[in-house]
């Protein structure tokens, strides 16, 4: 495990239609909400780099508001954002999304960095590495039962 | 877990000096004044680190006699780890949102719009007090 989260996914449609669905509100509410509530999310947003946007998720517990500024907005390859939350320990993280073309599809990759410097820190360390997988294991061991 | 206790556990281990205590901690168990000796700070500075320490759980202080003697609980770590590991799973929910939401798209505005794009989202089960957010 690392510092950075990293995840990806082809998915069949054109990186410019993938692209302008993370900066277009309407569109943003519908996929970037929580899963169990089936409410769309509220979002706020001003998408040029510098501007600001606001992700209100809502499910079960209430609602989870998002803060964060755009820092690249490169149509239709790359799109890099701030991303704060309270569950970001009150500090900006920051979501890097890029859009590689794939035969008719894209691979849109999303890398979460920055993510609270404590957490990142602690699975930097060499050593607790293993420990953390150990941990990790372990805990995947107890939701399973 | 609370998210206090999160907060604890990650304000705890974002300090080197700390980081080694429980780096050293995971060789055996030690009195206050032998990890004061290993490190370059004082003993006063050392239970300091050591009290932020208890305070997210991340050490047992057990007092034998005159010694003070701390031991390593490493089960809020994992809370750490799991905190890294919702964001993943996060991330990887949204792509697959998304890509429903551009393939009902795709597909015209038919009345299968609003079920794809809520619908791969359905069979996930979130952990008692939330995912990542």
């Amino acid at each position: 495990m690392t510092a950075a989260v990293t995840v990806s996914r082809r998915i069949a449609a054109s990186a410019e239609r993938l692209f302008d669905a993370w900066l277009d509100p309407a569109a943003i509410a519908q996929w970037m909400r929580r899963d169990d509530s089936g409410r769309p999310s509220v979002v706020v947003s001003d998408p040029r780099v510098g501007g600001t946007y606001s992700i209100t998720m809502i499910d079960r517990f209430g609602e989870n508001v998002h803060v964060g500024a755009y820092r690249v907005i490169d149509r239709p390859r790359e799109l890099e954002f701030t991303w704060r939350s309270e569950h970001t320990v009150g500090i900006d993280s920051v979501v890097r999304v890029t859009f590689e073309p794939d035969g008719d599809g894209t691979v849109v990759e999303v890398h979460h960095t920055r993510l609270p410097d404590a957490a990142a820190a602690a699975v930097h360390e060499a050593g607790w590495t293993e420990l953390l997988g150990r941990l990790e294991r372990t805990m995947n061991g107890m939701e399973a039962a | 877990m609370g998210e206090h206790q999160l907060d604890a556990v990650l304000s705890a281990v974002a300090d080197p000096t700390r980081r080694a205590i429980l780096d050293r901690l995971r060789a055996g168990d030690a009195r206050v004044t032998d990890l004061a000796s290993a490190f370059p700070i004082s003993l006063n500075s050392t239970s300091k680190h050591i009290k932020v320490l208890e305070r997210a759980e991340l050490v047992h202080r057990e007092v034998r006699g005159r010694d003070h003697v701390l031991s390593l609980r490493a089960e809020a770590l994992g809370e750490a780890v799991a905190w890294m590991q919702q964001y993943r799973e996060f991330w990887e929910q949204r792509l697959e949102a998304l890509e429903a939401f551009v393939l009902a798209g795709d597909a015209g505005e038919t009345g299968d719009a609003a079920a794809g794009a809520s619908g791969p989202e359905a069979s996930g089960t979130e952990p008692s007090d939330g995912g990542a957010r």
